[in-house]
């Protein structure tokens, strides 16, 4: 209970938050988390210690709307790292610190059907085969400018703070071991280097990657980051532009052909929402003009997306037509179900 | 589907939990399952209509906001002593009174730390389907704060209740204006402890052209529900009485939609 409300735009901000605490909506996420709230399968994440200390059964599920309506269901407020969720976002900023043409030309756009991890690079192109795998995430990292390493790194958290509409912090400890044992992305690092995929700072270009991924959001920020692409790059509670509208279509396609590890295929053919899991059990889901999804649950799969995330996201999905290649849909909207409807 | 309809009034005094009390009751007697949700949490009342005692309130709305149980837990069924005449296990009618805790520590609990008003709307949602409720009331509490928006934000029907007085004509139209912002569906003003020699029709066309709205009730002041004190159901104690007939009528609009109810008839229930 605030106190009562005195300027007109505080009344609309009350009506709003009223109007959305009351949407119906509210019962179908209640409906769809407490189906899968009692699912147990799958592993959490323990390649480093920290994070496997996570509780498994959290579970948080938050569509924002491209108008700034957030409805949040469960754990949507704790935090937990990003992981590979942030690559689609860093792209983007490779993609406005040098535009289109010289990014494709350093990371490629083609799906691998690999597991995230694996050290494959498209040799005939002199590239790694797309932003999503580590090869071409750490390639991508290498594009963010920046005159020193602490610039770099700072524009690398104000531009999550874009999407996120706050400021934005780095869980020290996941960084720390992420970097002592990231052997394996120093291989890739260096593997590039030799051959002249990547530039002469790769040294830094790994540091900022183990640090963006080791950013903590909620399930709610993922929501709102998602908004925001569905609306064009423009933040929905800040009204921030987080990134040139030109530029948001690319990160959405590379979501939809590569987002989900090699489930990335199926999964656009059966849920067809662009989206990008991490190994955190965080889920960023778009419906380009209408909302993001968040979902945070941190139970994987054997490929590496949380459990309860793909099958809420797949019910979203399949319940409310939101597949990309739906048309002439005539089922339920969900968009319908953000203002109160009532019996009469 | 269910209906929602809440009862306001911009101050205390104006008969809100009496009136909602007995609407709640003879809605029931109509043959439907009832709920009264007293999400008044900072003054709560309603309880003592049905002569709640502290020993059957074991659980209250504040348990249920603060995660202690379902909200359903917290419903007392009042069918037996509020209507009467029904079969144990009957189905229908059936009255459930939901309260707010009635101790001092747990209501200062709510006003110091609030809670999240999406999970009042949870709770009322949760009610409708569990207890498979046919109208839920909600008594508001007076003046606006946030469970009174989105108690109007969720309900079907919002019943504003005024005084003849300057102090309520022009705080009401405060919430109109706000249930206006919430598109409410439907909206009733009733008119409350009207007293004798007032020109009722003027009054009534006063106050709609003030808030553009109808009135739905224009009740007079009765000795006999001041005499009553809230110790008990009106329309129970009262039967035949003027007010009584008012307040069958107001009854009928709100299930009028049901082809099924034809008629309301209140009877004597001494609890």
């Amino acid at each position: 209970m605030s106190p009562p409300a005195t300027t007109a735009d505080e009344v609309d901000l009350l009506i709003g938050r009223m109007k959305t605490a009351a949407a119906p909506v509210r019962e179908i996420l209640r409906e769809i988390h407490a189906r899968y709230a009692d699912n147990d399968e799958g592993k959490v994440a323990d390649y480093i210690p920290e994070l496997a200390k996570a509780d498994r059964r959290r579970f948080g599920i938050t569509i924002a709307t491209v108008d700034g309506q957030v409805i949040d269901v469960g754990d949507c407020s704790q935090l937990f790292t990003i992981q590979s969720i942030s690559k689609p976002f860093v792209y983007g900023l490779a993609l406005e610190d040098h535009g289109l043409e010289h990014v494709l030309s350093k990371v490629g756009v083609e799906p691998t059907g690999e597991a995230f991890n694996s050290i494959v690079l498209d040799e005939k192109s002199n590239r790694p085969f797309n932003p999503m795998v580590n090869a071409g995430a750490i390639a991508t990292a290498d594009l963010v400018a920046g005159r020193d390493f602490p610039e770099r790194v700072s524009r690398m958290l104000a531009m999550f703070g874009a999407y996120c509409g706050r400021p934005m912090y780095i869980d020290n400890s996941v960084f720390m071991s992420e970097r002592l044992t990231g052997h394996r992305n120093r291989a890739i690092g260096h593997l590039m280097l030799n051959f002249g995929m990547v530039s002469d700072r790769i040294q830094d270009s790994l540091e900022l990657y183990f640090q963006q991924c080791s950013v903590l959001v909620s399930c709610r920020d993922l929501a709102v980051m998602g908004a925001t692409l569905a609306g064009g790059g423009v933040n929905p509670l800040t009204k921030q532009r987080a990134i040139q509208q030109p530029y948001v279509k690319y990160l959405l396609s590379v979501m939809h052909s590569c987002g989900m590890y090699d489930y990335a295929g199926e999964w656009a053919f059966r849920v067809g929402i662009p989206s990008k899991s991490g190994v955190g059990g965080g889920i960023v889901g778009v419906v380009p003009g209408q909302f993001g999804i968040g979902i945070y649950s941190p139970p994987l799969d054997a490929k590496g997306n949380s459990v309860r995330g793909i099958l809420a996201c797949q019910e979203l999905s399949e319940r409310f037509g939101l597949h990309a290649f739906e048309s002439g849909y005539s089922g339920p909207v969900l968009r319908d179900l953000f203002s109160p409807t009532r019996s009469t | 589907m269910p209906k929602i309809i809440s009862t306001h009034s911009f101050r205390g005094g104006t008969g809100k939990s009496n009136t909602t009390a007995n609407l709640a009751v003879l809605v029931a007697r109509a043959g439907f399952r009832v709920g009264v949700i007293d999400t008044d949490i900072q003054s709560p009342g309603i309880h003592v209509l049905f002569r709640l005692t502290e020993q059957e309130l074991r659980r209250s709305l504040n348990d249920y906001l603060w995660g202690k149980c379902a909200i359903e837990e917290a419903a007392c069924d009042v069918t037996l002593r509020a209507i009467g005449n029904v079969e144990e296990d009957a189905d229908r009618p059936r009255l459930f009174i939901i309260p707010s805790s009635l101790k001092t520590g747990e209501i200062a609990r709510i006003l110091r730390e609030g809670y999240d008003v999406a999970r009042l709307n949870d709770g009322l949602q949760d009610l409708l389907k569990r207890l498979r409720l046919d109208y839920l009331f909600i008594d508001t509490h007076p003046g606006v704060n946030e469970e009174t928006l989105l108690s109007i934000a969720v309900s079907d029907l919002l019943i504003l209740i005024v005084r003849p007085d300057q102090q309520d004509f022009q705080g009401t139209a405060v919430a109109i204006e706000l249930a206006r912002k919430l598109d409410v569906p439907e909206m009733f003003v009733i008119i409350n402890k009207v007293p004798s020699g007032i020109d009722s029709v003027a009054l009534r066309s006063q106050v709609e052209a003030m808030y553009q709205a109808q009135v739905a009730a224009i009740l007079p002041l009765s000795n006999e529900m001041v005499r009553n004190a809230s110790s008990d159901i009106f329309t129970n104690r009262y039967p035949d009485h003027p007010l009584t007939d008012e307040l069958v009528a107001l009854a009928r609009r709100i299930v009028a939609i049901d082809p099924a109810v034809t008629t309301i008839i209140p009877e004597q229930v001494t609890s």
